[in-house]
């Protein structure tokens, strides 16, 4: 069930982004740089009045009550401003996780507050579960009641209110939230995105509460929302660093000609113009298949985990060679698509990974 | 005559269809119901008059005015029953063509000809007209109200079995290149018309050469209008490059989706299945494959809602890095065996013969790079290069085959 029609995604999608346009252009993204979460609260807080935190959560927690495809609009839209703010991880991940662990009543309160927006969620553990890979992490749950340990390259952590944290073996990961407290402190580690605010987080006996009841399939389904999230935002971007650079073999003079009259250069665009649109179908596909619920869903989703990271790094490194000198320059914004790129690549899986994920469903097509 | 229309339901679709090919054609014995025997220009003919051929076409012109997916359906419909003849809307090239650019006379005349005849080839290349098509020197010099044909096409399929052809000839020598070519409806049985077939890379000889001496075509032949055949022209091999980026030139290798995939099943033969430098490629590849499918989709729903053709020149060129992709592969996984060919080693022979007829679609229907050069131009809108015979006639044109 989708309570959106696409009349209203269509409205949302043409409100978002005239917003991002209006509101996080490049100019905008770059005063990021210096502010401590990467972007401006503001900015954050106005997609938060526009109800996008709960695009995808049920109408009994206070959602809007649209699925995956909904989350893919959203996604691209933010992909093409490359703006870093928490949604994947808080408004997909976490609310997927939270919304799944509902039984538990003390939750209610969480859950109201990441769908309206006011606390964020960041997510962290082993690669078992979904955030970024961390071979580092040295989390120990004690009885379920408090955690101990330090989990590193948590996004958005020192603004979340909450911490999603997993570890185990596939199949046994164990999962707890864990309350902003004084037994939490940060190390901030540098990332080569200059946007982007990865954190070491130590935990003292943090209070925590258990999330026991969710299953291995709730888990899988907040992996595959989080993929199938993250594919739409490289999709996005993929075709935002594509747009700029056909725009400027137009207006780019070499030669007496516009030097996207090369051949050269055109053949080039062309041939990424098929890795773009072949995003774009891989990460609605990767939609359709999560809400459809359809059987070959694992496989779709695994597919657009590795089509759409292959994609963004692809073009936005293309985009750099396309431009020459001007895009080997920080003044030129290519270089911040490029190191995006690089670091979505290894979040939520490699893309090695997705194509080993993606030949095992076929095997199973008999 | 049908009382199906563009809102009729599927299922209400697929009940008449099968309720008229109940009445009318005979599964068992594939043949018309009360015919002794099939013949094809009769059966073709029921199913035109049923607007079954080209269901996408309006009523006025012997369609039902459908939608391309309901005129598939009309298609899988009668393919389940084993009957032939319908969708032609999707596949003949020669009526698309005429449908979309002649005029009401000679739409009105030869349409009912073509959809009910065997074939209509192409000829449209020439010896030193390849990718350089609009500089096509097969001359059709005006002689009464006909037009004399003299000059060598190349690459046309189905020529000895055509009934007419697709021409693409130089009418006017002294205006520029693509302003003196016009397109016609050219009557291959007629004197004067040869025709020897290629042996192809792959072993198999579909296409022929054709040579042309002193032949006639009549002036109303003319498709669109005289020296306007460039135009006609692009119509029609925008449609040959939509089909061929839905994979039409390959080996017929079952249905999709059905049983293991075959690049799996080799692996798994040729004991590579736990290779992971094998699992990593044959992944992309299957990937490539089924990406494309999806574009593809998308390329229909965008034609349908807003008209727009930008996804749909992407399919081609697409297409080649899956057909040359898949068949590297199955080489290398075959590894020696690879060298060997014929029945006695099927799998080294499917692997030869698909690494040889992926150039089929990456060199048919314009290469690879004038396809990057459509996308670039069309859809992207960068910049043509700078033409070096720009407004000079094409009488002056530079030629390998020498002047004129």
């Amino acid at each position: 069930m989708n309570n959106l029609d696409e009349e209203d995604r269509n409205a949302i999608r043409e409100s978002l982004s005239r917003f991002l346009a209006a509101e996080a252009d490049e100019s905008a993204l770059r005063r990021g740089i210096d502010l401590a979460p990467g972007y401006s609260p503001g900015l954050w807080q106005q997609v938060c009045e526009m109800g996008l935190p709960g695009i995808a959560v049920p109408e009994e927690f206070g959602g809007v009550g649209g699925g995956a495809k909904d989350v893919e609009m959203v996604c691209s839209e933010l992909g093409k401003s490359l703006l870093p703010i928490p949604f994947v991880e808080s408004c997909v991940i976490g609310a997927t996780l939270l919304t799944a662990s509902s039984g538990c009543a003390n939750l209610r309160q969480v859950i109201n507050a990441v769908v309206s927006g006011k606390s964020i969620v960041a997510v962290g553990g082993d690669a078992s579960f979904v955030p970024l890979q961390d071979h580092d992490h040295s989390l120990v749950f004690n009885d379920d009641q408090t955690v101990s340990g330090v989990t590193s390259l948590v996004l958005h952590a020192t603004l979340s209110d909450f911490f999603l944290l997993g570890t185990g073996s596939s199949g046994n990961t164990k999962v707890v939230i864990v309350p902003k407290s004084e037994r939490i402190t940060f190390e901030p580690q540098r990332a080569n995105d200059p946007l982007l605010r990865p954190a070491r987080v130590s935990f003292n006996n943090a209070a925590a509460i258990s999330l026991k009841e969710l299953t291995p399939t709730d888990l899988e389904n907040a992996r595959m929302r989080g993929v199938a999230a993250l594919a739409a935002l490289q999709a996005g971007a993929a075709r935002a660093i594509f747009e700029i650079t056909v725009e400027y073999l137009k207006t780019r003079y070499q030669f007496g000609r516009p030097i996207g009259s090369f051949q050269a250069l055109k053949h080039m665009a062309a041939d990424l113009l098929i890795e773009v649109e072949s995003a774009t179908s891989a990460a609605q596909a990767a939609a359709d298949a999560i809400d459809q619920n359809a059987p070959e869903v694992g496989r779709t989703v695994a597919l657009a985990g590795f089509v759409c990271s292959d994609a963004f790094r692809d073009v936005a490194a293309q985009a750099i060679q396309m431009h020459g000198g001007i895009a080997y320059t920080q003044e030129h914004i290519a270089h911040l698509y490029w190191r995006r790129s690089r670091a979505f690549a290894p979040m939520l899986g490699s893309a090695q990974k997705h194509r080993e994920d993606y030949l095992t469903a076929w095997e199973k097509v008999a | 005559m049908s009382n199906i229309t563009r809102e009729s339901s599927p299922e209400a679709l697929q009940s008449t269809v099968n309720t008229w090919l109940d009445a009318h054609w005979d599964t068992e014995n594939r043949r018309p119901v009360n015919a002794a025997q099939y013949d094809e220009r009769s059966w073709y003919k029921q199913v035109l008059d049923a607007g079954y051929c080209v269901p996408s076409w309006s009523t006025k012109w012997f369609g039902l005015g459908l939608t391309m997916q309901q005129g598939a359906m009309i298609e899988r419909t009668f393919r389940a029953r084993k009957a032939p003849g319908a969708g032609r809307d999707r596949y003949h090239l020669g009526a698309i063509t005429l449908s979309k650019m002649g005029n009401a006379e000679l739409k009105r005349e030869m349409l009912p000809e073509l959809l009910t005849g065997p074939v209509c080839c192409l000829l449209y290349s020439e010896p030193n007209a390849g990718s350089d098509l609009a500089g096509v020197r097969t001359k059709a010099d005006q002689d009464g109200d006909s037009f004399v044909i003299n000059g060598q096409k190349v690459w046309t399929s189905d020529a000895v079995s055509a009934d007419y052809g697709m021409l693409l000839a130089r009418t006017d020598w002294d205006v520029p290149k693509h302003q003196g070519v016009t397109f016609f409806l050219f009557p291959m049985k007629q004197p004067g018309v040869e025709i020897r077939p290629i042996n192809q890379i792959t072993g198999e000889s579909e296409f022929n050469e054709v040579f042309i001496t002193d032949a006639r075509v009549p002036e109303r032949f003319v498709i669109g209008e005289l020296n306007e055949g460039w135009r006609s022209f692009q119509t029609a091999i925008a449609y040959e490059r939509l089909i061929m980026g839905q994979g039409i030139t390959e080996r017929k290798r079952g249905a999709a989706n059905e049983g293991v995939h075959p690049l799996i099943a080799l692996a798994n033969k040729a004991g590579r299945l736990h290779d992971p430098v094998f699992r990593q490629r044959i992944a992309q590849a299957l990937a490539y494959r089924e990406v494309n499918r999806l574009t593809n989709e998308r390329a229909k729903n965008e034609m349908q809602s807003t008209g727009a053709a930008t996804l749909m020149s992407l399919g081609k060129l697409a297409m080649s890095r899956i057909q040359h992709g898949e068949a590297a592969i199955a080489t290398d996984l075959l590894g020696a065996e690879s060298i060997l060919d014929g029945e006695g080693a099927m799998d080294a022979a499917n692997a030869n013969f698909d690494a040889a007829k992926a150039y089929m679609n990456s060199i048919g229907g314009g290469t690879d790079q004038i396809q990057r050069n459509i996308i670039a131009e069309k859809v992207l809108q960068l910049p043509k290069e700078p033409d070096a015979n720009k407004g000079l006639a094409f009488r002056e044109v530079k030629s390998s085959s020498g002047p004129v």
